[in-house]
């Protein structure tokens, strides 16, 4: 047993994993404030990191004007997809507005295809290609850059959700007619999940095009962003972060060890097995919440 | 029958010949007209699927969350015609519909159910009216930091109201806040809504299958079956009235279901 090699890929990986739960926390987001599972949210990453190369290349801004102008720009998407997507949908059976979102995934792909075309373009963010040293492990700045992000972000929403309006969209989420029955402008919750879904897609796309290069692959993490997600528990934040980083420790690991092996399939092998046994064995994953039942 | 005064007095609300259909086919009211005076309290009263709730529901506009539309009548609050209004805008109005079955936000604690319907913007207000509901039930007080799911039903029901009251509403409808709860709970939650109602001048529209309750705190009852309403008087006369006494308030002497049906179609005659 190589133990320098199991660290480092088990540290890499958890780092990678927590740029994973940047997409979970996407689709967790929506989930927490209006119960449905986004299956856009890749799309909408890709689309983020084509906004942010589109005012860097187009614009000439500066790298990190880009993602600020790209950030508010994608929160004007999110407020948008809402209102010509899903508001017509509201009340209606969850498996349309499943469709409808894998439908606006699949026309947010092709839009970028036709605007963009196909070819990678790379996400100068300036983060050196050279490693970290931490002990005789070699760390990749742009894991470690990713991961420190995603754990701010998630601070933030831990803390808006404690906020009026983190309690407002978290009622919306329980009881839709409730929600309206006192006055709670339901569209406008709901059209602030999407915005803040876009904002964080956003920023998972910029970091993951460092990482990648921008083309539509990005859209992609989906898998990876709904895997997380479910093993984390669809509505909960901290199991988005958790699971995350579990998933990419799971991942690195087999890749270093099993890959020689597998041909190098075991990434997705553990995805697949990750994804299934949660289904299986414990639905409402690591920390989601059971539906409250009296006895 | 329906009393003068009622009408002579100042209205908050009142429906007037209103139509309801579910999904553009079905009928579920067929010319409602009632009325509520200011800081009154009415009941309406009926059985299951008598039309109680979809009359509740066109009023504060969450017929929109069932496919339901009024398809005609008029409907005014505090003078002004609310019809094209959307559910926000009739609880900003001052209308507030405590749903039948509570549906309290149940993964939310009491306390931020209440902070969920808050009308008002400002932590100051919004701590006062938290304050003078945890006046009205103090044991939601109690229970403040528990998810609401976890709540006995009469404590849902005071959350529900509970919550109501925090959007300031002027008119105060509860659809069967009886339901499913034990006869004390039930005395108790109806006293607490007599006294909001005394102590803040809040208009209140009772929806009850629960007849004899209702009647004892209500001022004027309105009778509906089958999407109409069959009967109109004030509460003393509506407990004398041997009709009400025999099918809503359990009275007397068993009968046969002719004579049931006899007694429907004669009520439809008199309308």
């Amino acid at each position: 047993m190589d133990w320098a090699l199991l660290a480092e890929s088990a540290t890499n990986g958890g780092l990678v994993g927590l740029m994973y739960s940047l997409v979970a926390m996407g689709i967790v987001l929506i989930y927490k404030s209006s119960s449905v599972p986004n299956l856009a949210q890749g799309s909408m990453t890709m689309l983020g990191a084509y906004v942010v190369l589109a005012f860097a290349n187009n614009a000439k801004a500066p790298i990190w004007l880009a993602i600020m102008l790209a950030i508010v720009t994608m929160f004007g998407v999110g407020m948008a997809i809402e209102r010509v997507a899903l508001r017509r949908l509201a009340g209606r059976p969850i498996i349309m507005i499943l469709m409808m979102t894998l439908g606006l995934e699949i026309l947010l792909r092709a839009g970028a295809m036709t605007i963009w075309g196909g070819t990678g373009r790379p996400m100068p963010l300036g983060i050196s290609d050279d490693p970290l040293f931490l002990g005789s492990m070699l760390i990749n700045r742009t894991y470690a850059v990713g991961a420190a992000v995603a754990i701010v972000m998630f601070g933030l929403f831990m803390l808006f959700f404690r906020t009026r309006m983190g309690v407002v969209l978290r009622a919306i989420s329980d009881d839709y007619t409730a929600a309206w029955s006192v006055g709670i402008s339901v569209e406008r919750g709901v059209a602030l999940s999407w915005a803040m879904s876009a904002v964080v897609a956003t920023v998972a796309g910029v970091l993951w095009a460092s990482v990648q290069g921008v083309d539509q692959s990005l859209a992609q993490l989906l898998l990876k962003g709904v895997t997380v997600a479910v093993l984390g528990g669809l509505d909960s934040l901290g199991g988005a972060l958790l699971a995350g980083m579990l998933l990419g420790i799971v991942e690195g690991v087999s890749a270093s060890f099993l890959d020689p092996v597998l041909g190098g399939a075991s990434r997705d092998l553990v995805d697949a097995a990750m994804l299934m046994l949660t289904i299986m064995l414990r639905p409402h994953g690591l920390y989601g919440r059971h539906d409250i039942e009296r006895i | 029958m329906p009393n003068s005064n009622t009408s002579a007095a100042a209205k908050i609300l009142s429906l007037n010949n209103i139509e309801v259909v579910y999904d553009h086919v079905s009928l579920a009211i067929k010319g409602v007209s009632i009325e509520v005076p200011e800081g009154g309290m009415v009941a309406l009263l009926g059985a299951n699927g008598a039309g109680k709730s979809t009359t509740l529901k066109s009023i504060s506009g969450l017929l929109v969350a069932e496919r339901g539309e009024v398809r005609r009548g008029e409907l005014q609050f505090l003078g002004r015609s609310i019809s094209l209004l959307s559910p926000q805008q009739r609880v900003k109005l001052g209308i507030a519909h405590v749903l039948e079955g509570r549906r309290v936000f149940e993964h939310l604690t009491p306390d931020e159910n209440l902070v969920a319907a808050s009308a008002v913007r400002s932590r100051h207000d919004m701590n006062r009216n938290k304050e003078r509901v945890y006046g009205y039930f103090p044991r939601l007080h109690e229970r403040r930091g528990v998810a609401s799911g976890y709540l006995s039903g009469g404590e849902q029901q005071m959350l529900a109201i509970g919550r109501a009251l925090m959007t300031q509403p002027k008119l105060l409808m509860l659809d069967e806040p009886s339901l499913g709860l034990a006869p004390f709970l039930v005395a108790e939650i109806f006293q607490i809504i007599g006294r909001i109602n005394r102590e803040e001048g809040l208009s209140v529209l009772l929806v009850e299958q629960n007849a004899v309750a209702a009647l004892e705190i209500v001022s004027h009852g309105y009778l509906i079956e089958s999407g109409r309403i069959v009967m109109h008087d004030t509460a003393e006369a509506l407990k004398r009235n041997p009709d009400i006494r025999e099918f809503y308030l359990g009275g007397a002497k068993a009968k046969s279901f002719h004579d049931i049906k006899h007694y429907s179609r004669r009520k439809r005659w008199l309308t």
